[in-house]
C-alpha cells in the first residue's frame, strides 16, 4: 500500500515536470508546441529511447553499461565498412549486430565469471570502441549507400520508420521485464545476487542475457542514427549513455538496483527528449544548452529526492531504522 | 551484490586497518608490484623506440602527465570513498578560463586570480558534495550534471573565442626550471607527497578509508559521513582547479574543448594504480601517480612511434581492461 503510493507520487512527480517543462518552452517559444515538434523528437532522440529500454535492464540488475555510445558509433562505422563494396546494407547490419553480439557476450561474462564490475568493464569499452570507430574511418564519415537511408526516412503520417522500430523496442522490453523469467532474474540479480544463486538462478546466464539484450539494442539504435545522419559517423551516439542512464534514473528506477520499471523509463526519456527539443528549438549556443540542461538536470533530481524522502515520513522510519540512516550519503 | 559485500567486510577491514597503520607487507608488494610494470614498460618502450628514453623526452613525459596526475589526487580520493566524479575535466577548463580571463584580459592580479580559479573548483567541488551527501543523489548523476554546467559556464566565458595566456607566472610554471625539473612538475610531486602524507597521517585521511570501507560502520562509530564526503568533492574540484591553472601555462592558449573527457583519463590513471571504482576503502595514492605516469609513457610511446591519437585511444582502452585483469588476478591470489 505504502509502497505502491511511493511509486504513484514518484511517476506522477516526473509526469508534472514533464508538463512544467513542456508549459515553460511553450511560453518561451509559442511555435515549438507543435504536432511537426512530436514527430521530429521522436525520431531525433530514438536511439537514446532504444538504448533507454535496454539500460533499464543494466540498472535493475546493478550491471550499469556506459559503453553504448561508443558502440553506436563503433557499430555505425562498421554498418557503412562491412555494407560498402557492392555487399549490400544487409551484410553491414549482420556484421556489426555480430560485434555488438560478441562484445556484449564478452562483457558479460567478464563481469558475471570473474566478477568484475559492470562500470569499469564498459568504461574500457567505452574507451577503445571510440577509438576503434575513429581509426577504422580514419575519423571521416564513411557511406552507407542510399537505400537503408531512404527505407528508414519513409514518412508514415508524419513520422519516420525509427518511431514504429522505438515503439516495438519499448513493447518488447516491457513485455520481457514484467512478463518473463528473464525479467523477474533481472530483479533478483540487482536485488541480492548471491541469494538468486543461491536460488538456483543461473547468473552467469542471466548477465550474459542482459549484456546481449543490450547489444541488439546498441545495432538498432545504430541503425536508426545512421538513417537520421544519413552517414556512419564514427563520434557518432557521443554521451548517450549518460543520457540514457539519466532517463531511466530520472524516470524513478532507483540506480542502486533491484527495483524499477520500464514505464518509468518511457516517462524519463520523454522528459529528456523534451528538455533537448525545447533547448534546442531556443537556438541556444552549444555553451548554454549544456549549462540549461545541467541545471535543469540537477535541480529535478534534487527536488524528487526529496519529494521521495518526504513522501515516507514516520511509517518507514518505524519499519527498519537501518534503512533511514543508510538513505543519505552511502552510495 | 550488498551481500557478496557483506561477507567480504571482515577481510577487507583488517586489510585497511594494515594500510592505515602503513606496514602491510602486502600493500607494499603492490605498490612494487604497479612500480614494476612501469619499469618494465619503460624497459620495453626504451628499447624499441630510440629517442624515448632521452632525458628531454622524459621530461616531455613529466609535463605532459602532470596536469593528468595532480587531477587524479582528487579523483582518488573520491573513488577511496566509493564515489566517481565525472566533473574534473570540465572544472579544468572552467579554472583556467577563469584564472586566465582575469590575468590577461582583466589585468587582476595573478595571485587573486589563481585564487579566483582553485575557489572556482572547491566552489563546484562543494556542489558535488552537497548534492550527494547530503541531499542523497548518486555521485556519478551530480557531477554529469555539474560536468554539463561547469564547461558550459567555461565556454560561456569564453564568448566561442579563446584566450592567449601571456601572463609572466602562468607561463613560468609550464617553462622554468629548478633542478632541472619545470616547475609544474614539481608541484605535482609535492601534490602528492601532501596528500600521500595527508592520507595516512591525518584524521581525515583515516576517515576516507573507513568510510569507504564502510560508510554505515562509520557512521555508527561517530564520523560525520557527510561531511568527509564533502570535503572529498571539496578536495577533487581543487585539485582539477590546480590541474587548470597548471594546464594554462602549458597550453598558452584556452580554447573549449580543452581537457574534455579527462574524468576518464584521471578514473584510468586511478584504475591503473589499482583501485577499484564502486568498492572503495582499498588503495594508495603513490599507486595513482604511477598509474597517472603510465598513461602518460603509453601516449608518449605511441606518438614517437607514430600510432595515430585514434588509435591511441584504442590501445589505451584495452589497457584498462588488462588492467582491471591484471588487479583481479593479484587480488584473488591474495585473498586465497
Amino acid at each position: 500500500m505504502l509502497r505502491s503510493a511511493v511509486k504513484l507520487l514518484d511517476a506522477w512527480f516526473l509526469a508534472a515536470m514533464t508538463v512544467l517543462v513542456i508549459v515553460v518552452f511553450a511560453v518561451l517559444q509559442p511555435t515549438w508546441l507543435s504536432v511537426g515538434t512530436f514527430q521530429l523528437l521522436l525520431a531525433d532522440n530514438a536511439p537514446l529511447a532504444i538504448v533507454a529500454a535496454a539500460m533499464t535492464f543494466s540498472i535493475i540488475s546493478s550491471n550499469i553499461d556506459l559503453s553504448p555510445g561508443s558502440m553506436v558509433g563503433l557499430v555505425g562505422v562498421i554498418i557503412g565498412l562491412a555494407g560498402g563494396g557492392g555487399r549490400g546494407i544487409v551484410v553491414g547490419i549482420l556484421a556489426g549486430l555480430a560485434l555488438a553480439l560478441v562484445v556484449g557476450t564478452a562483457t558479460g561474462l567478464l563481469v558475471s565469471r570473474l566478477g568484475l564490475n559492470a562500470i569499469v568493464v564498459t568504461l574500457a569499452t567505452y574507451v577503445w570502441a571510440r577509438g576503434l570507430a575513429i581509426g577504422l574511418s580514419h575519423a571521416d564519415s564513411v557511406s552507407v549507400g542510399g537505400t537503408l537511408v531512404d527505407f528508414m526516412n519513409h514518412y508514415v503520417a508524419g513520422f519516420t520508420f525509427a518511431v514504429p522500430l522505438l515503439v516495438i523496442a519499448f513493447v518488447v522490453a516491457g513485455y520481457l521485464l514484467s512478463r518473463t523469467r528473464m525479467g523477474r532474474y533481472t530483479y533478483a540479480l540487482g536485488g541480492d545476487v548471491t541469494g538468486a544463486r543461491r536460488a538456483g538462478v543461473n547468473v552467469t546466464r542471466q548477465t550474459v542475457l542482459i549484456f546481449v539484450f543490450m547489444a541488439v539494442m546498441i545495432t538498432v539504435a545504430a541503425v536508426v542514427t545512421v538513417a537520421n545522419l544519413g552517414t556512419a559517423q564514427p563520434l557518432a551516439g557521443q554521451g548517450l549513455e549518460l543520457d540514457a542512464i539519466v532517463a531511466v534514473v530520472i524516470g524513478g528506477t532507483r540506480l542502486t538496483g533491484g527495483e524499477g520499471s520500464m514505464s518509468r523509463t518511457v516517462i524519463g526519456v520523454l522528459f529528456i527528449a523534451i528538455l533537448n527539443s525545447g533547448l534546442t528549438n531556443l537556438g541556444l549556443s552549444d555553451a548554454y544548452f549544456q549549462l540549461w540542461k545541467g541545471v535543469a538536470l540537477l535541480s529535478v533530481l534534487a527536488v524528487q529526492v526529496v519529494v521521495r524522502r518526504r513522501v515516507v515520513p514516520a511509517l518507514e522510519r518505524r519499519e527498519s531504522p537501518a534503512r533511514i540512516v543508510s538513505a543519505a550519503g552511502t552510495w | 551484490m550488498a551481500t557478496r559485500e557483506a561477507t567480504t567486510a571482515p577481510v577487507s577491514v583488517e586489510r585497511r586497518s594494515r594500510t592505515l597503520a602503513g606496514k602491510g607487507l602486502r600493500d607494499w608488494l603492490q605498490v612494487v608490484g604497479i612500480v614494476l610494470i612501469a619499469v618494465v614498460l619503460f624497459v620495453i618502450f626504451a628499447r624499441t623506440a630510440p629517442g624515448f628514453a632521452k632525458a628531454a623526452n622524459l621530461r616531455n613525459i613529466l609535463v605532459q602527465s602532470s596536469v593528468l596526475g595532480v587531477v587524479s589526487i582528487g579523483e582518488t580520493i573520491v573513488m577511496l570513498l566509493g564515489g566517481i566524479d565525472l566533473s574534473v575535466g570540465a572544472i579544468v577548463l572552467l579554472s583556467s578560463v577563469v584564472t586566465s580571463g582575469l590575468a590577461v584580459n582583466e589585468h587582476v592580479p595573478i595571485v587573486l586570480a589563481i585564487l579566483a580559479g582553485l575557489a572556482t573548483g572547491a566552489g563546484i567541488g562543494m556542489i558535488n558534495g552537497l548534492f550527494s551527501a547530503v541531499v542523497g543523489i548518486e555521485p556519478i548523476l551530480v557531477t554529469l550534471a555539474t560536468l554539463m554546467v561547469a564547461s558550459g559556464l567555461g565556454q560561456v566565458l569564453l564568448h566561442d573565442s579563446w584566450i592567449q595566456v601571456d601572463n609572466g607566472t602562468l607561463v613560468a610554471l609550464a617553462e622554468n626550471h629548478v633542478v632541472g625539473l619545470p616547475l609544474m612538475v614539481l608541484v605535482m610531486l609535492a601534490l602528492y607527497a601532501l596528500a600521500s602524507a595527508a592520507m595516512v597521517r591525518t584524521g581525515f585521511g583515516r576517515r576516507v578509508y573507513q568510510v569507504g570501507g564502510n560508510a554505515r560502520t562509520a557512521r555508527l562509530v561517530g564520523i560525520r559521513v557527510a561531511r568527509v564526503q564533502v570535503i572529498a568533492f571539496m578536495v577533487a574540484g581543487v585539485c582539477a582547479a590546480v590541474g587548470g591553472i597548471l594546464q594554462a601555462g602549458q597550453l598558452g592558449v584556452i580554447s573549449q574543448n580543452d581537457a574534455q573527457g579527462m574524468e576518464f583519463d584521471a578514473i584510468t590513471a586511478v584504475l591503473i594504480g589499482g583501485l577499484s571504482v564502486a568498492s572503495g576503502g582499498v588503495g594508495r595514492m603513490e599507486k595513482t601517480l604511477v598509474g597517472a605516469l603510465i598513461v602518460g609513457m603509453i601516449v608518449n610511446y605511441l606518438t614517437i612511434r607514430g600510432v595515430s591519437g585514434t588509435y591511441q585511444q584504442a590501445v589505451l582502452g584495452a589497457l584498462i581492461l588488462g588492467a582491471v585483469l591484471l588487479d583481479h588476478a593479484l587480488r584473488r591470489r591474495g585473498t586465497t
